[in-house]
């Protein structure tokens, strides 16, 4: 039972002041055992809070933030997936879902979390999933203005992925569930 | 270390200076035969014999009368043979510290003398030869004591072979002490704390009842949430299972109880499962400190694992259960002897079941010690200062010249030292062989285990009370956080006649 936060797009303190304080009462240290971030931070501050949160973090570089310091893509393995992760602003269209699909085969992952457009989805292809944790700010982006935060939390377990999508949507946080399993090469899905 | 075995200053009498007093030997499928006995405090008439080693000829046929037990022991279970060198490395030693008492009270020179016959005696045996390791012991021993012993050994086998057991019979034979081997101990254990009914025919249903009792509270507790979830839904899931279809949005579903991970809500799982996180990791820690020298409970090997794993779910099912008290440190000390005893049974159902049967004995157990672990009533009538209290009187009462060297002279507050005593049973005061005979004195006593603990630890202050009175604050304090070894059968002789003398 792994907890991974997927979270991004903050853009803080340039279109955001901070996130929002129903999401900052419920990400407290001490439950979540990864975080991967889509990067767009911007500021140093925002990765000392993120690093508190959790000490084992890993961003991709957004083309606003402000360390260079953080790569272009990255790869890890929890448990049995392969997790790719990527800003998302270099593939272009930006969105495109199957452009995406190209660079999670580049990237040989299970799941790919990108960002950037400040949408959140969650999408499944051939190759893997993709899945867009969306601005946990809010923050406008240049293809949409109306944004709902949001953030993703994915309990990994073994085989199977649940994931919890955290949206603020008219104040109020509804959080919901996605379930997929992986089977032998390809990924099978699961609704309920 | 000089023990000193007198009860005044007066002349010593003989009988406290006779040979018979040595601890028994725990070791559990090495040696049955061996086992020196306790039951010489009670039995006065065989400590006539102060003069030693009259034994020699006697030891040997003793032996020879003991090889079908032996037997039975080498034949145990994989587990317990496989139990490697250390734990009797250990109980070696008190060996050959208690060693004998021959004329003199010198331990040092009996100590040097049985380290000598035990380092022969050790490299010359094998875990499943003990015949080797009791001829060299005999030769230290009286045999009378053997003979004594392996006569209560077959006295508690009948007795344990009714089919009603004598409950009151029982206690009186076991607050002897027990022999290790034969699964007798644990079987008695068991049966003193009320796990086992006294009818024997309903002992099997009884067992197989409490076993799954045990096996469904782990699958209830024990799980981490995900796993919760996932069997919540497993009845949807596989309705709406709609196979690997190439590409498209993934559909979600809404949560409208709260139950997500990061819910900060009081009924839900996952608010519950990071709550208890802390107390797991607590248990966790305490549970890798246990008796770091024991290779049963420590070490690389997977049995140590496995041990390690089974006192730990005990510990949080326990937590769980009883939310008032949670785990507090010190538990695992208590739980430990418990489930050594009853994972070394003989028997393989019962070793293989030793978990389930250690949870109850040790919830059995710890009733009566409860309210010694609770903050809160530390200061009440039920709360451990009062119980320390208890422990001052009954040492004024019997000995008051102490009482005040100590308590008075000296200001040796008596929560300095009593309370790891009493709290913990004693179990961190002496070595483990000997800390499994003192218990088979406290669980057996028809008083009660609280009041038994008490006069066990006024018998312990007024054996050693010639160096107490010697000593001062410093010295004292010293002496008594670190208990000198000493003669077990003898203290709780001591212990006993407290009981029934009032009048110092």
């Amino acid at each position: 039972m792994v907890l991974v936060l997927a979270i991004g797009d903050l853009h803080i303190p340039y279109r955001a002041p901070d996130l929002p304080a129903k999401f900052k009462s419920m990400l407290v240290p001490g439950k979540i055992q990864h975080i991967i971030c889509t990067g767009n931070l911007c500021i140093k501050e925002v990765h000392d809070y993120l690093k508190n949160l959790c000490p084992s973090l890993h961003i991709a570089r957004g083309e606003y933030d402000e360390d260079a310091r953080y790569p272009e893509t990255k790869t890890l393995t929890i448990g049995q997936f392969k997790l790719g992760l990527c800003h998302g602003h270099q593939v272009v269209p930006w969105g495109d879902l199957d452009s995406l699909a190209m660079l999670q085969r580049q990237l040989d992952v299970d799941i790919l979390v990108t960002g950037h457009t400040h949408q959140f989805k969650a999408y499944k292809h051939e190759a893997g999933v993709v899945i867009n944790p969306g601005s946990a700010t809010g923050a406008y982006s240049s293809i949409t203005y109306d944004v709902n935060p949001s953030f993703v939390l994915m309990d990994i377990d073994s085989l199977r992925v649940v994931v919890y999508v955290y949206e603020l949507i008219d104040g109020e946080v509804k959080v919901d569930k996605i379930d997929f399993k992986k089977t032998g090469t390809a990924t099978s899905h699961s609704a309920h | 270390m000089l023990n000193s075995t007198s009860n005044n200053k007066k002349r010593v009498p003989d009988w406290l200076n006779s040979s018979l007093w040595s601890s028994q030997l725990p070791q559990q499928c090495s040696k049955s035969s061996p086992n020196d006995d306790v039951a010489d405090r009670a039995v006065k008439s065989t400590s006539t014999t102060s003069s030693v080693k009259s034994s020699a000829p006697k030891a040997e046929a003793s032996i020879n009368e003991s090889p079908a037990p032996e037997k039975v022991t080498v034949t145990a279970p994989p587990p317990v043979v496989v139990r490697p060198e250390a734990p009797k490395v250990e109980v070696q030693d008190p060996l050959s510290r208690y060693g004998m008492y021959y004329s003199s009270d010198d331990n040092e020179e009996n100590g040097g003398r049985c380290n000598a016959s035990m380092a022969a005696a050790e490299a010359s045996v094998a875990t499943t030869a003990p015949v080797t390791t009791s001829s060299a012991l005999a030769a230290a021993r009286p045999a009378s004591s053997q003979a004594e012993d392996i006569s209560r050994k077959a006295q508690l086998l009948q007795e344990l072979s009714r089919k009603v057991i004598n409950m009151g019979e029982l206690r009186r034979l076991a607050s002897q002490g027990m022999p290790d081997g034969g699964g007798i101990r644990a079987t008695v254990w068991k049966l003193l704390l009320g796990y086992l009914p006294c009818d024997r025919l309903l002992w099997s249903s009884e067992l197989a009842k409490k076993r799954s009792q045990y096996e469904h509270f782990k699958e209830e507790l024990l799980m981490n949430p995900s796993e919760i979830t996932r069997r919540l839904e497993k009845s949807s899931l596989e309705k709406n299972e709609s196979d690997a279809e190439g590409k498209g949005f993934l559909s979600r579903s809404e949560i409208t109880h709260g139950e997500h991970p990061l819910s900060l809500g009081k009924t839900s799982i996952w608010n519950q499962f990071f709550q208890d996180t802390e107390v797991i990791e607590q248990i966790d820690r305490d549970v890798k400190r246990t008796h770091p020298d024991m290779n049963f409970f420590s070490g690389d090997s997977s049995f140590a694992k496995s041990n390690q794993d089974s006192l730990r779910n005990i510990l949080i099912v326990f937590a769980k259960l009883n939310p008032g008290i949670r785990y507090v440190q010190g538990m695992n000390e208590i739980l430990a002897p418990l489930f050594y005893v009853f994972r070394n049974d003989h028997s393989e159902e019962n070793s293989v079941s030793a978990e389930a049967d250690t949870f109850f004995c040790f919830v059995e157990l710890l009733s009566g010690f409860r309210d010694h672990f609770v903050q809160q009533l530390d200061n009440s009538v039920v709360g451990i200062r009062s119980t320390i209290t208890r422990l001052s009187l009954l040492l004024k009462e019997h000995d008051e010249e102490l009482w005040r060297h100590l308590e008075v002279t000296t200001k040796v507050n008596p929560q300095f030292y009593a309370f790891r005593w009493i709290t913990l049973l004693l179990t961190q005061e002496f070595n483990f062989a000997d800390s499994l005979l003192i218990w088979d004195t406290l669980l057996s006593d028809p008083e009660g285990p609280q009041e038994t603990l008490l006069r066990i630890c006024c018998a312990m202050l007024i054996i050693i009370r010639r160096r107490l009175l010697a000593g001062d604050f410093t010295a004292n304090l010293k002496l008594l956080q670190h208990y000198p070894p000493t003669n077990i059968s003898h203290l709780l002789y001591v212990a006993n006649k407290l009981r029934t003398h009032p009048a110092g």
